[in-house]
């Protein structure tokens, strides 16, 4: 008798506890009731309307590495971009190189920069991070409704350049070719690494091909 | 005599005295340590340790340990939010299932109570040492946040579910009440209650626990059930202070957790310790994180100072055990 009464106020519990943790809809009225996002719409758009427009106030590496060396801090202050606080900013920068190696994951560009002959790696393989999107400057989270939007906004940006910007370079661009640039580099404020810098490329050109076509 | 006397008070209060040492240091070192925004913050970050390492303990106690705390506080928590933030949708029956804050909470505490479990399953059934078989169980709970969040962060979970990390209660931080209610409860079931006795004499002594009589698989496997449900409170912690769900969350907890249990001078080798020496650890581990933070001490450095504090305690529990 003790055992079932037990057993009655413990389901009693559940049952309360249950009642007052779910509750049932039909899933038409709530995907009615909700604005689904699209990433990749939205992306196409910061790509055409903020992105591509933004290159044009993309630094010249040729400018940035000499007052990176020299000015680190006006350099971060001047040229990057971040969302949170944390050393690691994004810079959108521009340059022109010969390729002086093209494997795998990234063609290497040698660059001619006051005297120094730095070397940039292009990402053509790996696309993956918010370089791209963080670079710019021009998206925020406020825009969105939450992170995850935002993210997908970022994989969609990098899918993009996967799938539209890389290609063609891709498969045309060989060692000894001159190459122009536009794509977002990551650096650490804080432990600077200038020696193996990554650009995750928004634009790219080979220049001696465009002459043969002109020729 | 007067010698072995004030030896056995020092050793009784090292943590105490560790902590007034390192207290002492920062207030020194940094004059933001001692303000009362920076105390506070402290409390809310160990709020989370103090939850985990709670269940830590109890495991120790068994001579046991949980390498898996980290990944199930994290997959908890992403449980939580995502059924929060998205339920469950049904296409095929056009039915969609929300959870309530209530509901929510429940199913990420519980989540942590079954991956408890199935440790604890693993543990005393198979015969695998608690090392491996929650060390599989850190690899599986960790794959399946990456699963259920797709690697994504999930966020915006209103602001009522909010308030369990960032609230205040009575002018106290409301994650400080939960760790010091669940601190409470683990006082009394440790000291006051048949399971609290069975814990230490298996740590103590596990073939005589066993042939007194104890059901010690059974014991086991509650306790690591505690601290799964522990590891998922915490979750929830963490989860509400950021609202957002993280997929890396958690990461290197048990450590922390270890580190707080051996600094409040349980005995890894089961048997030997209390839930309040492990809340003593858990402030020393918060206040070093802190003081680090404050005097700018490079995020390498933090982790070399902490590992070097946690060496030098087990190192001190070893010489106690002998003195023992």
């Amino acid at each position: 008798m003790k055992k079932s009464v037990k057993y009655i106020v413990f389901l009693a519990v559940v049952a309360v506890v249950a009642y007052n943790s779910v509750y049932f809809k039909a899933l038409d009225e709530v995907k009615a009731g909700t604005s689904s996002f699209n990433a990749a719409k939205y992306a196409g758009e910061f790509w055409t309307a903020r992105l591509i427009p933004a290159l044009k106030k993309s630094v010249s590496y040729n400018v940035l590495l000499p007052l990176l060396q020299t000015e680190k801090d006006k350099a971060f202050e001047q040229y990057s971009h971040a969302l949170g606080i944390g050393n690691i900013r994004y810079f959108l920068v521009k340059g022109e190189g010969e390729v002086i190696s093209v494997d795998e994951n990234e063609v290497i560009v040698r660059l001619d920069s006051a005297g120094q002959r730095p070397e940039l790696r292009l990402a053509t393989e790996y696309v993956f991070g918010n370089a791209v999107r963080d670079a710019s400057g021009s998206l925020h989270i406020n825009e969105f409704e939450n992170s995850m939007d935002f993210n997908n906004v970022s994989a969609e940006i990098n899918k993009i350049i996967r799938d539209k910007v890389i290609p063609p370079f891709r498969s045309k661009v060989k060692k000894g070719d001159v190459v122009s640039f536009h794509g977002a580099i990551e650096l650490n404020r804080e432990y600077l690494d200038l020696k193996r810098v990554e650009v995750i490329p928004v634009e790219l050109r080979i220049k001696n091909e465009e002459l043969r076509m002109k020729i | 005599m007067n010698i072995a006397l004030y030896k056995s008070r020092l050793l009784r209060f090292q943590s105490l005295i560790a902590l007034f040492i390192l207290c002492l240091g920062l207030s020194i070192l940094s004059d933001k340590f001692l303000t009362v925004s920076n105390l506070w913050n402290v409390m809310r970050q160990i709020s989370v340790n103090i939850c985990i390492s709670t269940g830590m303990t109890l495991i120790v106690l068994t001579a046991g340990i949980d390498l898996s705390v980290g990944s199930v506080l994290a997959l908890c928590g992403a449980i939580t939010a995502g059924l929060l933030k998205n339920g469950i949708e049904i296409p095929s029956n056009n039915l969609y299932i929300g959870f309530t804050i209530l509901g929510a909470v429940l199913a990420g505490v519980l989540t942590g109570s079954a991956l408890g479990a199935f440790s604890g399953f693993t543990i005393t059934r198979f015969k695998v040492p608690p090392f491996v078989a929650t060390l599989a169980m850190l690899t599986v709970a960790r794959g399946l946040t990456m699963l259920w969040t797709q690697g994504f962060p999930i966020s915006g979970l209103g602001d009522k579910f909010l308030y369990f990390g960032t609230g205040w209660f009575l002018g106290i931080p409301v994650p400080v009440w939960i760790s010091g209610i669940i601190v409470a409860v683990a006082l009394f079931v440790t000291n006051k209650t048949r399971l609290g006795r069975y814990i230490y004499a298996i740590g103590g002594n596990e073939s005589a626990a066993k042939l007194s009589g104890i059901n010690v698989n059974k014991v086991k496997i509650i306790v690591y059930t505690i601290a799964g449900a522990l590891a998922g409170i915490g979750g929830l912690l963490v989860t509400s202070r950021l609202d957002s769900a993280q997929p890396n969350a958690g990461i290197s907890y048990e450590l922390d957790s270890i580190a707080a249990v051996v600094i409040g001078g349980t005995s890894l080798s089961g048997g030997r310790g209390s839930i309040l020496g492990t809340v003593q650890g858990a402030i020393i581990i918060g206040v070093l994180n802190n003081g680090l933070v404050l005097l700018n001490v490079s995020p390498f450095w933090q982790q070399v100072v902490k590992g070097l504090v946690i060496l030098l305690a087990v190192i001190i529990d070893k010489s106690n055990s002998k003195n023992d």
